[in-house]
């Protein structure tokens, strides 16, 4: 085939599946791709809600969402960011939202000006120079705006998601949209000379061939585990918790823009509001946890009002997501905790690097080793922003934790974390999906400070303007003040 | 906090990468932080590299507080939009780097991609159409970038194209009114201490002992501390870079001044062409494999605009760079901590990035932290690839089999960073891109197509937009850059009312 592919099926009912078709249909509609999606149904070991990053809106205004519509429909709210509790030991508490920090100094970035104050005996919160930390902590939300004030500005945000109703919503409008879709189950694929995926064969025997195929079925990977020997890149000894149990729970009392973690000595739970509801869950390792007691502990955690759900973990990637004419994309690919909510960013990152590297040819190698390349760097980052939330600060004490705190460092947060400790800068890769602002509300949310702070950066900082600093703190508790309580907002939302 | 005494930081060379590195530590840290002192010896002369220089360069002048119209004065400086390749694929063939984009993306789909379309059809203006520097550049003209991002002047940037030893002696200037002391001697041993081989001290040829905590070699390719003293090595890159010598002359302005410097492909090389108000700057860059020293110098004398002022300067050099530029308590900036031609006025950059990042990085005056060391070194490492993957690019996508130098580099193995980069373009016209490092997209895509790396297809993307309003859109552009460059000065008239030369 020299032709750019006229084809391509999709294998995959849950969410990922519904966002890569909706976002193909979209960006190729004046080339009418033939696009069909395979839906197996969903798996039952998905997870009952999700907690997303703010790139999600980007993809939900490409494909003409309403968010507010999509709010109101599914039961969503909005999210700040997270509030991580015990991560430090059980008193601890630290939250990172996805907001900017106080203001640049003279070029100096305001997280090593509050490294500076903690160094010098003088800590302050970092809370208290954010917009969306203080609405956090005080059940404010309204979205930024482009005001006057810069603060209305100064930060983004995530979404709350009911998995089942926000897949059912994407469905319909996936189908909408005019993506036809097949509900049955994968039997089997048959393969071209090449080795390249010729068709699938579903159970009652009929073959749906394409140009290219997606494999959008989560964790069980339907079509890759196909393809022959397996590339991948475990992660199990950086991250170790291999379980994840989640339940319906009731609605939260007037809850915060925020998902809510708590570390405990085996994993952690999380709880996140929605409109009418709450869903729950816990993340831990089976090594030393059985499930009988991760769902006890699940229960006295929240209110639970449906059976919870239990699914295996295997954290680690696909060397090679893009393999001949079969593209692995979210969980299929990249099997990662969901700590940082980036589970429907990475979906997102897949589809949307795909369709600025859609193959000219029905080859598609050099398409492939760069799309595999650039999801790998993404990867390897979440990766690492992932296990620093084990491994800064002092941690917590338990087995668990001592023996991933033990495991050498992959290279690169290695690096990252060595010189931040030396002179507290922040220094990213070409790919990373967070920024520094970021890295910086873990660290120093977490304690871990610098050993010292660069010569120059001391040099600037030392002509802080204080009273401008002290004036912001000021601004932003009388702006959130201002803001509507976090649930009033949601559901004034038509 | 702790008060700590202050950094004792030790200069050896002063030429322009010596007294940058003066210039910007006295600037970033205060007095009291800070001793800094340069040793030089008028003896021995300075290589005086890149009159030419990058936009970067203006940010290193604005952060450590120097007025660039009074330094372009004193300097004998002229403005520079970009560079332009003569003969470099094809004999015959001229493109132009531009400093600015072309054209800027259209849902969300890069500007060139269209272009590729439209090529593709038969129907594409030339690429340097949709470039105001270029077009600005081609005819002789020149204005300020303005800031309002709707105006397309603010599409482009500048950079200098000056006296590389005036600039050192304004910096000398301005280092030492802010107490940077000149020490005037030949270092003639370099005293290293028993346990741990870091430099305690410099002997100086009248008897004087320098001692210091930071060491910073700016003595040039022999590398007076970090090789001669440290035996740090040297990664050579001469099998991709192949040439090893220059021969440079100033000689006599004819002609306006061009807003950008000129590389000529040579038998052995290529010939630099720099103006400056005063004078014209040229060199040859020549691979002594392929020309002798005679030849080329016959060959560049022959080939001046206007009458040579004073004899041929050589210059010898290996490709390559420091297997370590900070090591122990040293750090080699400029040609001591590397060498890459000045094809695309890099060494100027890299001194700049060198001693920049340098300053940001360190934070102990009393020890230098091994993480500090080697992340620094990681990053000039990255710098230093990167810049190298550029220039071989230039050598290798080439199209001549009038000279075995051309032979040799377009049937050479290039490095896998490039050939990925090249290939990946090849195919279909996508440039990668990277977050920190020099040359952006419009960079790459310039030398691409320059040197005649065309791709077969394009981003399906592109097809989106219907061909009479991409056609609509494109016009539009070239006329507007058209109108905007017909607004401008000559270059001439800009730098007369500008900066015209005065003497220091």
């Amino acid at each position: 085939m020299n032709a750019p592919p006229r084809s391509v099926a999709i294998v995959g009912g849950s969410t990922t599946a519904w966002l890569c078709a909706a976002a193909l249909k979209r960006a190729f509609q004046y080339r009418d791709l033939d696009l069909v999606v395979l839906d197996p149904g969903r798996s039952a070991d998905d997870p009952l809600g999700r907690w997303t990053l703010a790139s999600l809106r980007s993809i939900h205004s490409l494909l003409g969402l309403k968010e507010s519509d999509l709010v109101r429909r599914t039961g969503a709210t909005f999210r700040l960011g997270s509030e991580h509790r015990g991560w430090q030991g059980d008193a601890s508490r630290f939250v990172h939202v996805h907001g900017e920090l106080g203001i640049n100094i003279h070029n100096a970035p305001f997280h090593e000006y509050l490294a500076l104050r903690a160094l010098t005996g003088r800590p302050e919160n970092p809370e208290d120079y954010s917009l969306a930390a203080v609405a956090a902590r005080t059940g404010k939300f309204a979205r930024p705006m482009n005001g006057h004030n810069p603060l209305t500005s100064s930060f983004t945000y995530g979404l709350h998601l009911d998995e089942l109703a926000y897949c059912e919503y994407l469905r319909e409008h996936t189908k909408r949209a005019g993506v036809s879709h097949i509900d049955a189950q994968l039997s089997d694929v048959t393969f071209r000379d090449d080795g390249h995926v010729a068709a699938l064969v579903l159970a009652d025997g009929r073959r749906i061939s394409a140009d290219y195929f997606l494999d959008c079925s989560g964790r069980q990977a339907l079509l890759m585990n196909r393809l022959g020997r397996a590339d991948w890149q475990d992660w199990s000894a950086w991250l170790r918790n291999d379980r994840m149990v989640s339940s319906g729970a009731l609605a939260m009392d007037d809850p915060s823009a925020v998902t809510r973690t708590d570390a405990t000595d085996v994993g952690w739970l999380w709880r996140i509001p929605l409109a009418q509801s709450s869903v729950a869950g816990y993340v831990y390792s089976s090594q030393f946890c059985g499930d009988n007691e991760a769902v006890r502990q699940l229960r006295h955690y929240a209110p639970c009002v449906s059976e919870p759900t239990l699914c295996n973990l295997r954290q680690g990637r696909r060397a090679r997501p893009w393999t001949r004419n079969c593209i692995a994309i979210g969980a299929s690919a990249i099997e990662l905790e969901p700590l940082v909510g980036a589970d429907l960013h990475v979906a997102q990152l897949g589809v949307a690097t795909l369709i600025e590297l859609f193959p000219l040819d029905g080859h598609g190698a050099t398409e492939a080793s760069e799309y595999n390349r650039i999801i790998g760097e993404h990867a390897d980052a979440l990766r690492d922003f992932t296990i620093a939330h084990y491994r800064v600060g002092v941690g917590r004490s338990a087995a668990h934790w001592a023996a991933m705190r033990a495991e050498p460092l992959p290279q690169s947060l290695a690096e990252k974390l060595d010189l931040y400790c030396a002179n507290g800068r922040i220094v990213l890769r070409d790919h990373e999906t967070f920024d520094v602002v970021d890295w910086a509300w873990l660290l120093l949310g977490s304690g871990c400070l610098p050993d010292e702070l660069g010569l120059h950066a001391r040099t600037t900082l030392a002509s802080a303007p204080v009273e401008h600093i002290a004036g912001l703190r000021v601004a932003i508790e009388r702006l959130a003040g201002s803001m509507p309580r976090h649930m009033d907002y949601v559901r004034q939302q038509r | 906090m702790i008060v700590q005494r202050p950094l004792n930081v030790v200069i050896v060379g002063g030429g322009t990468a010596g007294w940058m590195a003066a210039a910007a530590f006295t600037a970033a840290l205060k007095p009291e932080q800070r001793r800094v002192r340069l040793i030089e010896s008028s003896e021995i002369g300075t290589v005086g590299v890149g009159e030419a220089t990058l936009p970067h360069l203006r940010m290193f002048n604005r952060r450590i507080g120097i007025d660039e119209r009074d330094l372009m004065a004193k300097t004998q400086a002229t403005f520079k939009l970009g560079i332009e390749f003569v003969d470099w694929a094809r004999v015959g063939d001229s493109y132009i780097h531009p400093f600015g984009a072309y054209g800027s993306r259209m849902a969300g789909v890069p500007f060139h991609q269209y272009w590729l379309r439209q090529k593709k059809q038969g129907q594409a203006a030339p690429l340097e159409a949709y470039s105001l520097p270029i077009v600005a550049a081609r005819q002789g003209k020149f204005a300020l970038p303005v800031d309002d991002p709707a105006s397309l002047l603010s599409t482009f940037g500048y950079a200098f194209q000056f006296d590389a030893s005036l600039y050192a002696s304004y910096l000398r200037g301005f280092a030492e009114q802010r107490g940077v002391q000149r020490i005037e001697g030949k270092v003639i041993d370099v005293q290293l201490r028993g346990t741990d081989g870091w430099i305690e001290s410099l002997k100086l040829e009248n008897g004087t002992v320098v001692a210091g905590d930071l060491f910073i070699d700016c003595s040039g390719f022999r590398g007076l501390l970090i090789e001669q003293a440290l035996h740090t090595g040297y990664e050579e890159w001469t099998r991709w870079l192949p040439c090893d010598r220059a021969v440079a002359v100033p000689s006599r302005n004819v002609g306006p001044l061009t807003p950008y410097t000129r590389a000529t492909a040579r038998e052995a090389g290529w010939q630099w062409r720099i103006p400056l108000q005063h004078r014209t700057g040229n060199g040859y860059v020549y691979s002594s494999n392929f020309i002798s020293d005679d030849a080329a110098a016959e060959k560049l004398l022959s080939r001046l605009d206007g009458e040579a002022l004073g004899t041929p300067r050589f210059l010898r050099f290996v490709a390559g760079r420091r297997r370590k530029t900070w090591n122990k308590n040293c750090v080699a900036v400029g040609l001591a901590g590397g060498f890459l031609e000045p094809l695309e006025s890099t060494s100027i950059y890299l001194i700049q990035i060198a001693i920049t990042t340098l300053i940001d990085y360190l934070a102990d005056s009393a020890r230098f932290d091994p993480r500090i060391v080697d992340a620094y070194n990681r990053w000039i490492d990255m710098e230093y690839d990167r810049v190298r993957d550029f220039l071989i690019l230039h050598y290798h996508a080439n199209q001549r089999d009038d000279a075995p130098i051309w032979n040799y580099c377009r049937t050479m193995a290039v490095p896998d960073s490039l050939a990925q980069r090249m290939e990946l373009f090849r195919h279909r016209g996508r440039v990668i891109t990277y977050k920190d490092g020099l040359f952006l997209e419009a960079s790459w895509l310039a030398v691409y197509l320059g040197q005649r790396v065309i791709p077969v297809g394009y981003d399906l993307l592109a097809d989106a937009l219907n061909a009479t309003e991409l056609e609509r859109r494109t016009r539009s552009l070239r006329e507007q850059i058209e109108q905007a460059v017909a607004r401008m000065p000559t270059h001439e008239q800009f730098l007369g009312n500008y900066c015209p030369a005065k003497l220091a």
